[in-house]
């Protein structure tokens, strides 16, 4: 579906993402590369919710083989060139967040101190920092986190400092 | 200096390499992120992180803070007393925020200006209730989860 709608302020192009399954899926929680060249969502496969990541304009799925068997994901969020997804996912009986190197097919698990639940989270498009929203004793807090020295910075083109990810 | 003590100065380097290269929380943000109140839908890069606060007494807000700065920037035209923040999402020059808020019965998605102080609704078609929003750091793309007929869909907007 491609349309136009007229708005005060900007005019806007509207499409809806392109299914990845056997007809009408249900889709949530999207998240956008830094470019928008890329959006993950989360989708059932086989009853488990379990992250999509996909080419917005063509609608192609990308493989993310080293997520398996860590359902349910939550809250993917992705770097500036896609090489980087970060999200939430099962160990055990706990929530944890981990970021996934596309580039290199390392996984960097983010430990948290006990009690502390993550329950969102935003990578930087950088990929030099990360938010975590967190449930600690009833409240939420958000806490941010330098990854400098952990993850090599995923920029723009022009400013970018290593290789990004896979095409 | 004995073999022993020179393996567990050794141990304590490695543990330390180890610590230096993980996740370690950014006390200047933490700082005053901690005064806000409960605080969700985090919204973060290079040089902002958007998010929606409630302190104890108050409605939800949407605070922008200036990670230059370490301090929130004013967002006139954005909070209104008749609305509820749910989801929030800014672009890396912190000039466009999306925001899903509700207003009265209904969801609507907003787009907001910041350097004009003007928000514009813009319409979900067809017709549903949008939750959650993302938005690209260059700001160029929109994408919002949006229920129809008890189906969670995904709608992408490009933005000029």
């Amino acid at each position: 579906m491609l349309g136009l709608s007229g708005c005060a302020l900007l005019p806007l192009s509207r499409q809806s993402a392109t299914p990845t399954g056997l007809g009408a899926e249900s889709r949530q929680e999207p998240a956008l590369s830094g470019d928008g060249r890329l959006l993950a969502s989360l989708a059932e496969r086989g009853g488990r919710t379990t992250v999509v990541l996909q080419e917005r304009r063509t609608g192609q799925v990308l493989a993310l083989r080293h997520l398996r068997n860590r359902q349910p994901h939550s809250s993917p969020s992705l770097s500036w060139n896609g090489r980087y997804l970060a999200l939430l996912v099962q160990q055990g009986g706990r929530r944890q967040a981990v970021i996934e190197d596309r580039a290199t097919g390392q996984q960097h698990p983010l430990f948290l101190p006990a009690g502390q639940e993550p329950q969102q989270l935003s990578l930087a498009p950088d990929g030099q920092s990360i938010a975590l929203e967190l449930i600690n004793g009833g409240s939420r807090r958000l806490q941010v986190f330098s990854l400098t020295g952990m993850l090599e910075p995923d920029r723009p083109p022009g400013l970018r400092e290593s290789g990004g990810g896979p095409p | 200096m004995s073999r022993g003590t020179w393996i567990g100065a050794g141990l304590l380097g490695l543990l330390l390499a180890g610590c230096q290269a993980g996740p370690r929380p950014i006390q200047g943000l933490n700082q005053p992120l901690s005064g806000l109140g409960d605080s969700q839908s985090p919204s973060l890069n290079s040089d902002w992180l958007a998010l929606i606060s409630t302190r104890a007494g108050s409605r939800a807000q949407v605070q922008l803070i200036d990670r230059r700065r370490n301090a929130p920037v004013p967002l006139p035209g954005l909070n209104r007393p008749d609305s509820l923040p749910i989801s929030v999402a800014v672009d890396q020059r912190g000039e466009r925020l999306a925001l899903v808020r509700q207003r009265g019965d209904r969801s609507e998605l907003v787009l907001h200006r910041r350097s004009l102080q003007a928000s514009q609704t813009v319409p979900i078609e067809p017709a549903g209730v949008p939750q959650r929003v993302s938005l690209s750091a260059d700001g160029r793309v929109l994408a919002v989860e949006v229920s129809r007929a008890g189906l969670w869909q995904v709608d992408l907007l490009e933005l000029p």
